[in-house]
């Protein structure tokens, strides 16, 4: 995605009233990450999970959070997902690069890259792919979700390669 | 000593702080002592009480959050003493009770039978750290404590041993909302 889009969306979630943006870094978003950077926003964790435990300390404290990380680190924290965040009825908004979307990515995002669709769907949570047209209206769907105290998630397409 | 003691004793001292108490025995002893809006116990995620502490710490600038972890917990999240010692809320108390064992999956014994986490949280730059072991070493320390600034870290050296907990009755989203209405 675009670094103007990937900026823009940043700032548009701050708009919309998202307070914390807490994570593990993804080069897929680098630029969104970049923008929380300089706003001082951002607080980088060393793990998935630690990022979405400090967020719900946040959430707690009615202060609106978006979790970012790589599919792969969504998958270090699927069982925090399932007893923190769904058990407690967390709101939060998940933000995750996709690596392994094309089927020529590095070697070590090919199978948990097929698989990222699926661990969605099997946790039902919700989901949207961030387009360049339409990033707007994702937004609003997953800020919406968040305001109704539903937690979703947001995808980043790793759409090229480096 | 063993958990339970120095649970009732440290939650004596507490009064209405905010507390987030380590799954397993920990948040079970801490409910069946003292059960209190002012608990937030958790039910699963092992080693994330820190983070949630952090969290509340960062956006509570008014309040005290003492984390209530134990040794198997929080050396399941090392990394969060690193991100505790890099932002360092100043009102943040990280409590180690640390019986050197996993006594809720049969007693096996964790790394800190030869590791002080206490000496890893002071490398991790925690403004104070204390490692004691008696009755009258929690008076002392957290009297102190109350004057001065975090992140700090009071590991508790206990033995294992006495009678298990009652489970937590209350489901876990009456547990975030009791105790979000206490916060807000």
């Amino acid at each position: 995605m675009k670094e103007s889009i990937q900026r823009e969306i940043f700032n548009h979630l701050v708009k919309k009233g998202i307070e914390n943006f807490i994570g593990v870094p993804d080069s897929t978003m680098k630029y969104f990450i970049d923008q929380g950077l300089k706003k001082k926003r951002v607080i980088i964790a060393t793990r998935e999970e630690e990022a979405i435990g400090i967020a719900t300390g946040m959430v707690l404290s009615k202060s609106p959070s978006l979790v970012f990380m790589q599919n792969a680190g969504f998958a270090n924290s699927l069982s925090t997902v399932t007893s923190l965040v769904q058990l407690y009825q967390i709101p939060l908004i998940f933000l995750i690069g996709w690596r392994g979307y094309l089927k020529n990515d590095a070697i070590e995002h090919i199978k948990i890259g097929k698989l990222q669709p699926k661990l969605l769907k099997l946790l039902n949570l919700k989901s949207k792919i961030l387009t360049e047209k339409g990033w707007m209206k994702e937004c609003s769907w997953a800020i919406n979700k968040f305001r109704n105290n539903k937690c979703c998630v947001l995808i980043i397409k790793r759409d090229f390669l480096d | 000593m063993i958990r339970k003691e120095a649970i009732k004793m440290v939650s004596k001292i507490l009064e209405n702080d905010l507390a987030v108490a380590a799954n397993g025995y920990i948040s079970r002893d801490l409910f069946e002592i003292c059960d209190k809006p002012s608990n937030f116990y958790m039910i699963g995620s092992m080693g994330l009480a820190s983070s949630i502490g952090l969290g509340l710490a960062l956006k509570n600038p008014k309040k005290r959050i003492y984390v209530f972890d134990g040794d198997g917990n929080i050396l399941m999240n090392l990394g969060s003493l690193t991100t505790i010692g890099n932002l360092k809320p100043k009102n943040l108390i990280h409590i180690v009770f640390d019986n050197s064992s996993h006594e809720s999956t049969g007693g096996q014994p964790t790394n800190t039978t030869c590791i002080q986490i206490d000496k890893i949280a002071k490398a991790c730059n925690y403004n104070k750290t204390y490692s004691i072991k008696t009755e009258s070493d929690i008076l002392t320390i957290f009297k102190k404590t109350k004057k001065i600034n975090g992140p700090i870290m009071i590991l508790i050296k206990i033995h294992i041993g006495g009678n298990i907990g009652k489970r937590i009755s209350i489901l876990p989203i009456e547990i975030k909302q009791r105790f979000m209405n206490f916060i807000n």
